[in-house]
């Protein structure tokens, strides 16, 4: 009995990887933003290093933050698409009618985030190495492999966080799955350490998980560390939100449910 | 058991200027197992809210909403592995009619390749397995929503507006589909539609709502002794009659109901060979004007008009 209850709801996870592998297949733009974008960002960010002639630890430190950006972006873009598609597609009562839970859909979606971002990191790894010389290997294997989950983590927490929104404001709220990534960058130090930024926003970097991952990252590299030990701090951080986050899709459904947001939203 | 029952149901939309709109009040209906059901009424009824409060996509205000024997808004996961829905012709634009089938099929936790074949071959959509959602014609886009419905093998349907938008020929084909896969599989239905010919084929009993509140419930028989009227008096009129004529229609005791529309009217009685003597009766000064009288058993959309406008 449990072990098809556990079948039943793998294949209801699947279902969203499922859709969504086809509808980034069948969307010219989905692949553009895989390769194109994170390209041209990294070549900008990597040439404007070159110009202004800046030492190879620190040339190293804007790359990652490159890199991340674009990893994250990625895969949590992968999660809000689950949303996003059937909203566009006006199909989202459809959805929402299965016995799929909103975990079923993030995971399923997730997943296909984290394949389109892998591509993406080997694509612009290769290149920061050829182009750039880039040193992956300073990191271990498994610290990498941790780093990226983190990455992975953060950016299902940020896809989670623009469906609530979504499920809240209606479609005033799509702009999130844009946006947030890029804010969350912005303050947690993508191209600099936090350590520039005003007191006030400092604070509300380091409550960020990714903070934490990218200064993991940065360590191997020769940046110290605000804290000592930031991908445990990171996880931690991810956990909670996680919990929180789980907490306010509940919330934000039974809300969608009574306000008929959900009907809204498909027409 | 029944298949449904709904308990004094309340809902309210919060209007953009901050006000709320009442879209039910007060709806209590049951549905036996096996039925297939129709929920009439005009343009925002609250026909749509009804449909989606008992697919569990809305919670009401207030109300108890049990779907085959369980509580639809603490159960919802079990009710909606038996449940299904098709309400606008709305699917993930970019999956091919297999793909979609499919992807619905995984998300109910099912993987049975047979069943999506079977779905498209009984649904005509053989020739079309892989065009895109987006790509197929109006009629074949409701005849996938209509196999998307039956996917999971649901004991309980709700078809909002089935062949609304279809052509003639395609709608027909899609309620010989309906009847069909009723008769094979038992399964109720519950149906909203604005066509009475629809209802009349297919429903055994049928609620009327209006602005909220079900005003009329029961057979088609039953409907049609609630507004007293069993025939319809028919007289077409070549120039439209002066008014003391309704005056006289609204006097004379055995017509129940009378409507005018499009240069005829409409008498509602209990039996027109009875009452016809009367109506001629009425009808003496205006002669001149009348192009053609009959006398046709009453209809649902008789039933309906006449409810409606009682309100």
């Amino acid at each position: 009995m449990f072990s098809l209850n556990l079948q039943r709801e793998a294949r209801k996870t699947l279902a969203f990887s499922y859709k969504n592998i086809i509808m980034t297949k069948r969307n010219f733009f989905t692949i553009f933003e895989m390769l194109f974008w994170p390209l041209v960002s990294l070549f900008s960010v990597g040439l404007m290093g070159f110009y202004l002639e800046i030492a190879e630890n620190k040339l190293a430190f804007i790359l990652i933050g490159a890199i991340s950006l674009s990893v994250i972006q990625l895969a949590q873009l992968d999660v809000t698409y689950v949303l996003l598609f059937d909203v566009w597609s006006k199909s989202l009562k459809y959805t929402f009618a299965t016995p799929s839970s909103f975990y079923n859909m993030i995971i399923g979606s997730w997943l296909v985030g984290i394949l389109r971002g892998f591509v993406a990191f080997l694509a612009l790894s290769i290149f920061s190495i050829l182009i750039f010389d880039f040193d992956l290997t300073k990191l271990p294997l498994p610290e990498l492999i941790l780093f990226l989950f983190g990455l992975f983590f953060a950016a299902m927490l940020i896809g989670m966080a623009a469906c609530i929104l979504m499920l809240i404001f209606g479609r005033r709220a799509e702009i999130a799955a844009w946006t947030l990534t890029a804010i969350i960058m912005l303050i947690c130090g993508i191209y600099y350490p936090v350590s520039v930024l005003p007191e006030s926003v400092r604070l509300f970097a380091l409550l960020i998980p990714v903070t934490h991952f990218l200064e993991f990252f940065r360590t191997f590299y020769g940046f110290p560390s605000t804290f000592s030990n930031p991908l445990i701090i990171g996880f931690i951080q991810s956990f909670v939100y996680f919990v929180v986050f789980i907490l306010l899709s509940e919330w934000s459904l039974k809300r969608a449910r009574k306000n008929g947001m959900i009907i809204k939203l498909s027409e | 058991m029944k298949a449904v029952i709904c308990e004094d149901v309340w809902m309210s939309y919060n209007t953009f200027f901050g006000g709320s709109k009442l879209a039910l009040k007060g709806v209590s209906l049951e549905i036996d197992e096996g039925e297939i059901f129709g929920i009439l009424g005009p343009n925002a009824a609250g026909k749509t809210t009804l449909i989606s409060i008992l697919s569990t996509l809305l919670i009401p205000d207030r109300g108890k909403v049990r779907i085959l024997g369980m509580d639809a808004f603490k159960e919802i996961k079990k009710v909606r592995e038996r449940i299904n829905i098709s309400s606008g012709l709305n699917l993930p634009w970019s999956l091919s009619v297999h793909e979609c089938l499919k992807f619905f099929s995984l998300a109910y936790g099912i993987s049975d390749e047979d069943r999506i074949e079977n779905l498209i071959e009984s649904f005509e959509l053989s020739d079309f397995r892989n065009i895109e959602f987006e790509e197929l014609s109006t009629g074949n886009k409701q005849k996938l929503s209509l196999a998307k419905t039956f996917i999971n093998d649901p004991d309980l349907v709700f078809l909002d507006e089935p062949t609304t938008g279809l052509d003639p020929d395609v709608a027909r084909k899609i309620r010989k589909k309906i009847m069909e896969i009723h008769e094979e599989r038992n399964i109720t239905i519950v149906l909203t539609t604005h066509y009475m010919a629809e209802a009349e084929q297919l429903c055994d009993r049928i609620v009327f709502l209006n602005k909220g509140k079900i005003i009329a419930e029961g057979t088609q028989k039953e409907l049609k002794k609630i507004i007293g009227a069993k025939d319809v008096i028919v007289i077409e009129f070549s120039s439209k009659p002066d008014s003391v004529i309704f005056s006289k229609i609204r006097e004379a005791e055995n017509i129940y109901g009378f409507d005018y529309r499009d240069g005829e009217i409409l008498l509602y009685v209990d039996d027109s060979e009875k009452r016809i003597k009367e109506v001629l009766g009425i009808l003496n000064p205006y002669w001149d004007k009348i192009r053609k009288i009959s006398m046709e058993e009453a209809t649902l959309e008789d039933v309906f008009l006449e409810l409606a406008k009682r309100g």
